[in-house]
């Protein structure tokens, strides 16, 4: 009997956890994370400021916890989006094969085909960065990878003989993709959603150093650790940005082992003998 | 094996317009580039001007010109009249022959003179990081199949998992704080005036950008060289009774090394998006900095061309790798 094991609750925990702080942040107890001057400036980890003050005098905890809200929504949004749009077009390339399948491949080459990061450069350097474009932006990065591991499913069990025996009954493709194909290709998807979020989150970090995350006064993960990167801060108080990277590191680091475990949990291969 | 290399040329060619028209149209369809030329001057109805319908204004910087003049002069330089597609066939032909066209920002220098002085210290930064990697992943990925399954391998898994976790950025600031700035081992900004100042002011960035890339070859490495470990020619050396040593290095490393080939070409995509990163945290004067200085400045000639050479660069760098995994591996040969 195979289990997901504790680390992986344990993993799960840390996730649920923040969601929690991050969906609630609002009327927890946390001071305002923009207010400039709302506390000393440049103060170390205290029982008042959990992981200190910036050099403008927010506290690093609320920002952090805020931070939350933007680096997660960005994580799961992205992801979503690179799902809906790479897996539908990779189940119907999958399924159809012929000219739809090499169109749409070579689109998926062809994205590919960029540096993930300078593709996104490209993107966000044209356009107004508000929450919603930046996780646009990052799904469209995760669509050619997608793509193409939903299309490599759906090929191998449009092959399968249920299928082949729902299209005998006369079930038409969208029945079957939707009936058939989609429940099975979703699974190995599951492990590659949690991968893929802790990615987004990961390059919304790398955007903030190019200047190009959420604009404006949002926080950020990305943005709280630019904020104590420079050479002269981090120097002095190292607290601003080691503490919103190590929470970072921990959601990654969540996400990755979850999904390997998922991966592994539904992966039929290994448990059929 | 001709034919291998002539359909993945064609192939190539594809790409390479697909990519540089996803690039040229990007710029143009989503920013507003007479906008990043002129300023609000874009917003002017010289239609209007020209009918007379609209008092002809002149602005206080260049009273030689009137407004409309000033925009009139920017459409015909940068073909802003042009339909998208004949500018982008003008755009490419110009740029394959090195002419990116001149910056927005800094009136008149050519966009190829800016980036020529900013991709020696790049280049130099992802060399230096690959030779890291490949120098730690070898003997590590080596050990770790020696040890199968061991605790020095079990160690080096756990640790290879956390080390591909960390996003660069995370890693560079870390390294920075710890080496740079407290215990002062390394230099915290970069030095050029010397290869031994060079060597040791790019020795942090290389190590951040290095050691993500070390801990997927070493992972590969040691699954490739277990699986090659249970060859029947390693059985043989091994009844032969030649060393581990020598089974490890002369018989199993070679025939394990074709999948780290493989993913050197994805890895560099990655390396390069992880060296605009680094280059921000140790203020290293390389293409990232100029890109990001670039897109502050909306200066879009800047950022199309490092945006399409980068891609370009690594669109051929995956096309050397497939040719080359194709001449060391005779199974890809024969199926083509």
């Amino acid at each position: 009997m195979k289990t997901l094991g504790r680390p992986f609750w344990i993993a799960v925990g840390w996730l649920m956890l923040l969601t929690v702080l991050a969906v609630f942040a609002s009327w927890l107890p946390l001071e305002d994370p923009h207010e400039i001057g709302a506390a000393e400036a440049r103060l170390g980890p205290s029982s008042s400021h959990l992981f200190g003050t910036d050099a403008l005098g927010r506290d690093v905890f609320a920002r952090t916890i805020f931070g939350a809200r933007i680096s997660l929504l960005v994580g799961l949004l992205a992801i979503a989006f690179g799902m809906l749009v790479g897996g539908g077009l990779g189940i119907v390339a999958g399924y159809f094969r012929g000219v739809t399948d090499q169109v749409i491949s070579f689109c998926f080459f062809t994205l590919l085909s960029f540096p993930a990061l300078v593709l996104a450069l490209l993107i966000t350097a044209t356009i107004d960065r508000n929450q919603w474009t930046v996780s646009l932006t990052l799904g469209i990065l995760s669509i050619a990878s997608v793509g193409r591991l939903s299309r490599a499913n759906t090929i191998v069990f449009a092959e399968r003989e249920f299928v082949q025996a729902a299209r005998v009954l006369g079930a038409d493709s969208t029945r079957i993709i939707t009936h058939e194909l989609l429940p099975n290709v979703m699974i190995p998807m599951g492990a590659l959603a949690l991968l893929g979020m802790g990615i987004a989150i990961v390059a919304e970090g790398s955007l903030a150093f190019l200047g190009l995350s959420v604009e404006g006064d949002a926080v950020s993960w990305g943005k709280s650790i630019v904020d104590g990167s420079q050479a002269r801060d981090l120097e002095n108080n190292p607290n601003v940005a080691l503490f919103p990277i190590g929470v970072m590191f921990l959601t990654v680091l969540a996400l990755n082992y979850a999904g390997d475990r998922v991966r592994e949990y539904f992966d039929v291969r290994e448990t059929a003998f | 094996m001709r034919s291998l290399v002539l359909s993945r040329l064609a192939q190539l060619v594809l790409v390479l317009l697909a990519v540089t028209f996803l690039a040229f149209s990007a710029m143009n369809v989503l920013g507003d580039p007479l906008f990043n030329i002129v300023g609000p001057l874009a917003e002017l109805d010289c239609d209007a001007v020209s009918r007379g319908e609209i008092a002809s204004t002149s602005s206080s910087l260049d009273a030689t010109r009137t407004d409309c003049e000033i925009v009139a002069e920017a459409k015909a330089e940068f073909r802003l009249d042009e339909p998208l597609m004949k500018r982008y066939v003008l755009w490419l032909t110009d740029s394959a022959r090195g002419d990116f066209g001149t910056s927005f920002a800094s009136e008149g220098v050519p966009v190829s003179d800016i980036l020529k002085e900013k991709f020696p210290a790049s280049i130099k930064l992802m060399i230096y990081a690959e030779v890291i990697a490949l120098g730690l992943a070898i003997p590590l990925g080596v050990y770790g199949a020696y040890r199968a399954n061991r605790r020095p391998d079990r160690i080096l898994s756990v640790v290879s998992f956390g080390a591909l976790a960390i996003p660069n950025f995370a890693l560079g600031v870390v390294l920075l704080y710890v080496f740079g700035l407290k215990a002062g081992i390394f230099p915290s900004s970069y030095d050029s005036s010397s290869f031994r100042t060079e060597l040791t002011s790019l020795f942090l960035p290389a190590l951040t950008l290095g050691s993500g890339l070390a801990a997927g070859y070493q992972r590969l490495l040691r699954t490739d060289l277990v699986t090659t470990l249970q060859e029947d020619f390693v059985h043989m050396a091994r009844a032969k009774g030649m060393t581990d040593r020598h089974i490890m290095f002369r018989h199993a490393l070679r025939p394990s090394l074709f999948s780290v080939i493989t993913v050197f070409g994805i890895q560099t995509g990655a390396l390069i998006g992880g060296a605009l990163v680094v280059e921000q945290i140790y203020l290293i004067p390389g293409v990232g900095r100029e890109l990001v200085t670039a897109v502050v400045r909306d200066d879009f000639p800047v950022v199309l061309a490092g945006v399409t050479i980068i891609a370009t660069a690594f669109v051929v760098i995956n096309f050397a790798v497939d040719l080359l995994y194709g001449w060391l591996d005779p199974r890809v040969r024969a199926k083509s």
